[in-house]
C-alpha cells in the first residue's frame, strides 16, 4: 500500500481499541499498526476498562465496537465522551445497521466503519476525523435530517443551520462530499467540518433531550 | 255465591282476560263489545234471547264448597264432511272459569253475572272436539250453564249444552283438558236447575262477545322440526366458527414462531458465521501486508480478501433477508438505497436517491422486500452492464396505496422490441415482480436512457396495523441488526 510519509515529524496517532473478542483484537491491533502513522497503543476488553484506561492512555482516536457484553458501545461511548470531549470515537459494525449507527452518532461518536471495511478506508476514516471531518452515508444523512425536524417541531433549542440542511439533503440524495463542495460552491474540506458540526448537534441535542427527560421525570 | 262484587271492575276485568287469550291466539288485540244493560233489572232484550237460547242447565260437582275449583269434560262430535257455519258459545260460571277447546285455552270469565259469547265457527272442522271448564266458586252456591250453537251449511244444526252428560274431572288428572277419552273414574255432573232457577232469578245482566276466534296457525317456522334445524345449524355454524377461530389462533401462533425463527437464524448467522467471516477478512488483511508487495503469496491473499469481502456483502444480504425485524418499508428503503449506493460505487456510474419523505411507517413483508430487492438488484445490474450511463436515480415515493420504486439512467436505452436474449433479466424482473402482485414497466428508446417502474401494493396500514401489532418485538439498542 502506499505510505502516507508527506510529514515525517507528524507524531504517531495513538489508536485504542476496544473489542470483546480476543482473536479479532489482537488481528485488528495488527492491522492498526501496519497503517503507517498509526498505533495501536492499547486495547480493552469491555466498556468498563474502556472507561478505566482511555483516559491515561488520552488516545487521539478510539475504534469501538458497537456489541460489548454488558456496557454496550453504545453506552461506553457517552461516557467517554463526558470525560474526554476531543477524543475522536470511530464505531465498529458488523452489519449496517442505520438505527444503531444512528444511536451510536447521538451518543457522541465521531463516525463508524463496518468491520469489513478495507484497511484504506479505515486509514481515511481515522484521518477524516482527525482533521475534524466527518464521514457520513446517505442513508444517516436522511436519518439525521429527519430527526431534526421532528424535534425542530417539539421546539428543541439545538437546530441545523440552512446550510447544514443543504448539506446533508444533498449526501441522502448520495451526492459525495465534492459534489457537494462544488454544487455549493464550497471547499471539501467545509462540507466535512459542517458535518462535523452537525455531529455535535446530534449529540448535544441527544444529551439536552436526556436532561430533559431526566428533570421531567423527576418532576 | 258473591253476588256484590262491583259492577265498575267487569270492563276492566274483561278486557284483560280478552287480552290474554287474543295474545295467546296470536290474532292481535280486538275490541270487546260489551253489552250492558242499561240497569239491573232491562234483562229483556234480543241479545238476552239471544244469549240464553241454547243454554243447558246448571250444573256442578256432586257437592259444593267455597274456594272450589271444579274440572267439567265434555267431547263432541261433529259429523264428518260437515262445514260449519257458525259456531257461537255461551258459558258462565257462578263464580269463574277457563275455557278450552281442544287442549287450548280459549277464554276466561270471572263476572258471572254476563254471560260471555265466543264466536268459535272457525275452530271446528270434522272430528271430535273436547270441551274443558275450569271452574271455580268462591263462596255458597256454585254453577256452570254453557251453550254452544252449531249451524251447518249442509246440516241441521247441533247443540251441546251442559247437562249432566259433562264429566267431572278429579284434581290429580294431569293435562285434564287435553285428555281425548274419559277414566272410568271421572263422574258426572248434577244439574242444579233451568236458566233462570234460584239463585239465578235475575241472571244474565249482560253479554260480551268478541270477535270470531282464529284457529292458531302454525308457521313451518314455529314448528319444532324447524326450530330444531335452525338451532342443529346454529350450533354447527358456531361450531364452524370457533374452528376456524383456534385455526386463526394457531396460524398467528405459527407465524409468531417463525418470525422468533427467522429472527435467530439470522442472529446465529451474523453472530458466528459473521463474527467469523470478519475474522478471517482480517486476518487476510493482515497477512497480505505481511508479504512482499506484488510477490504471489500476496496477490493470493489479495484475492482471498476480496473474496472474503464478497462473501461477507452476500451474507449480510442473507441476514436483512430472513431477519423479520427488517420486515418494514423503512428498513427496505434503506437497505435498497445503501445496496444501489455500494454496487456503483465500482462502477463509473454516479448513484442519486430520491426517497419521498412520507413514506408509511408500513410492515413490508418477507416475498415483498426480497422480490422488490431483487428486481430492483436486476435492473441495477442491468443498467450497469449495458447503459453506459453516467448517472442513475433510484426514486422511492407512494402513490396512493401502492409503492413505487423507480430505477432510472440517463444511459444509451434500447429499444424494448429488439431485446436480445441476454437481457432476459426482463422476464425475470416482470415475474418477480408477478409473485407479489406488482407490476414492472421498463421504458426505453435508443438513446434515451431506461426507465424500470417497479409498483407494489402497500397492505392496508390501518388493519395491519391492528393484526400484527404484535408481529414486530421492540427493538433494543443491543439487538443484531
Amino acid at each position: 500500500m502506499k505510505t502516507n510519509t508527506s510529514n515525517p515529524a507528524k507524531p504517531t496517532v495513538k489508536v485504542v481499541l476496544v473489542e470483546d473478542k480476543p482473536a479479532v483484537r489482537e488481528i485488528w491491533c495488527k492491522l492498526i499498526n501496519s497503517l503507517p502513522g498509526f498505533a495501536c497503543v492499547q486495547t480493552c476488553a469491555s466498556g468498563e476498562e474502556a472507561l478505566r484506561l482511555i483516559p491515561e492512555t488520552n488516545p487521539d482516536v478510539v475504534l469501538m465496537d458497537i456489541f460489548l457484553p454488558r456496557m454496550s458501545g453504545i453506552e461506553c461511548t457517552t461516557r467517554l465522551k463526558l470525560q474526554l470531549p476531543k477524543l475522536q470515537i470511530l464505531m465498529l459494525t458488523a452489519a449496517e445497521d442505520d438505527e444503531l449507527v444512528f444511536m451510536a452518532l447521538e451518543a457522541g461518536a465521531d463516525g463508524f466503519l463496518l468491520k469489513r471495511t478495507t484497511p484504506e478506508d479505515l486509514r481515511a476514516a481515522m484521518v477524516d476525523v482527525l482533521g475534524g471531518g466527518a464521514p457520513m452515508t446517505s442513508e444517516i444523512a436522511r436519518r439525521v435530517v429527519e430527526s431534526f425536524r421532528r424535534s425542530n417541531k417539539q421546539k428543541s433549542t439545538v437546530r441545523l443551520t440552512t446550510r447544514e440542511e443543504e448539506v446533508l439533503i444533498l449526501l441522502s440524495k448520495g451526492y459525495s462530499n465534492k459534489e457537494i463542495a462544488s454544487q455549493l460552491s464550497i471547499g471539501t474540506e467545509t462540507v466535512g467540518s459542517h458535518l462535523k458540526h452537525i455531529y455535535e448537534k446530534m449529540h448535544v441535542r441527544s444529551r439536552a433531550e436526556a436532561v430533559a427527560r431526566y428533570i421531567t421525570s423527576k418532576a | 255465591m258473591f253476588r256484590y262484587k262491583q259492577l265498575l271492575r267487569h270492563g276492566a276485568r274483561a278486557r284483560h282476560t280478552w287480552l290474554a287469550l287474543a295474545l295467546w291466539l296470536g290474532v292481535g288485540w280486538g275490541a270487546m263489545e260489551a253489552h250492558a244493560a242499561p240497569g239491573e233489572t232491562g234483562a229483556n232484550g234480543n241479545w238476552m234471547l239471544e244469549a240464553t237460547n241454547h243454554l243447558g242447565q246448571w250444573i256442578w260437582d256432586t257437592n259444593t264448597f267455597d274456594k272450589q275449583t271444579c274440572r267439567f269434560w265434555k267431547p263432541f262430535e261433529i259429523p264428518p264432511k260437515a262445514v260449519v257455519k257458525k259456531a257461537i258459545l255461551h258459558l258462565t260460571v257462578d263464580n269463574g272459569y277457563v275455557l278450552f277447546l281442544d287442549g287450548n285455552e280459549i277464554g276466561r270469565g270471572s263476572d258471572w253475572r254476563s254471560v260471555t259469547e265466543y264466536n268459535i265457527s272457525l275452530l271446528l272442522k270434522p272430528g271430535r272436539h273436547i270441551l274443558a271448564v275450569e271452574g271455580f266458586n268462591d263462596r255458597l252456591e256454585a254453577g256452570l250453564i254453557f251453550g254452544l250453537h252449531i249451524q251447518f251449511a249442509n246440516r241441521e244444526p247441533m247443540d251441546v249444552v251442559s247437562d249432566d252428560s259433562w264429566l267431572v274431572v278429579p284434581a290429580t288428572v294431569p293435562k285434564w283438558m287435553a285428555k281425548k277419552q274419559a277414566r272410568p273414574d271421572w263422574h258426572g255432573a248434577i244439574m242444579e236447575g233451568p236458566v233462570h232457577h234460584h239463585p239465578w232469578e235475575i241472571w244474565p245482566i249482560g253479554l260480551t262477545t268478541g270477535p270470531a276466534l282464529q284457529p292458531v296457525v302454525v308457521h313451518f317456522w314455529q314448528t319444532g322440526w324447524f326450530q330444531l334445524a335452525l338451532l342443529s345449524l346454529l350450533l354447527l355454524t358456531l361450531a364452524a366458527c370457533f374452528r376456524l377461530w383456534t385455526q386463526l389462533a394457531m396460524q398467528a401462533r405459527s407465524q409468531k414462531l417463525l418470525q422468533a425463527e427467522r429472527i435467530r437464524i439470522a442472529r446465529d448467522i451474523h453472530d458466528d458465521l459473521g463474527a467469523q467471516l470478519t475474522q478471517l477478512l482480517l486476518l487476510c488483511e493482515v497477512g497480505q501486508r505481511e508479504q512482499p508487495k506484488d510477490s504471489p503469496a500476496q496477490i493470493q491473499f489479495n484475492q482471498l480478501c476480496v473474496l472474503a469481502r464478497e462473501l461477507s456483502c452476500g451474507m449480510d444480504e442473507v441476514v436483512w433477508t430472513v431477519n423479520a425485524r427488517r420486515d418494514t418499508l423503512r428498513d427496505f428503503t434503506s437497505y435498497v438505497c445503501k445496496f444501489a449506493t455500494v454496487f456503483l460505487d465500482a462502477t463509473p456510474i454516479r448513484c442519486r436517491l430520491d426517497v419521498a419523505p412520507d413514506l408509511p411507517d408500513a410492515m413490508f413483508d418477507l416475498p415483498l422486500r426480497r422480490n422488490l430487492f431483487l428486481a430492483v438488484k436486476e435492473a441495477l445490474n442491468n443498467a450497469a452492464k449495458y447503459s453506459s450511463a453516467t448517472e442513475l436515480f433510484v426514486r422511492i415515493a407512494r402513490a396512493g396505496e401502492t409503492l413505487v420504486v423507480t430505477v432510472e439512467d440517463n444511459g444509451q436505452g434500447f429499444d424494448p422490441d429488439k431485446l436480445t436474449g441476454e437481457r432476459n433479466g426482463m422476464a425475470n424482473m416482470a415475474h418477480r415482480m408477478g409473485e407479489i402482485n406488482g407490476r414492472c414497466e421498463v421504458m426505453s428508446a435508443p438513446g434515451a436512457g431506461c426507465r424500470a417502474i417497479f409498483t407494489v401494493p402497500l397492505e392496508n396500514l390501518s388493519t395491519r396495523g391492528w393484526f400484527n401489532w404484535h408481529r414486530r418485538p421492540a427493538a433494543t439498542a443491543l439487538e443484531i441488526s
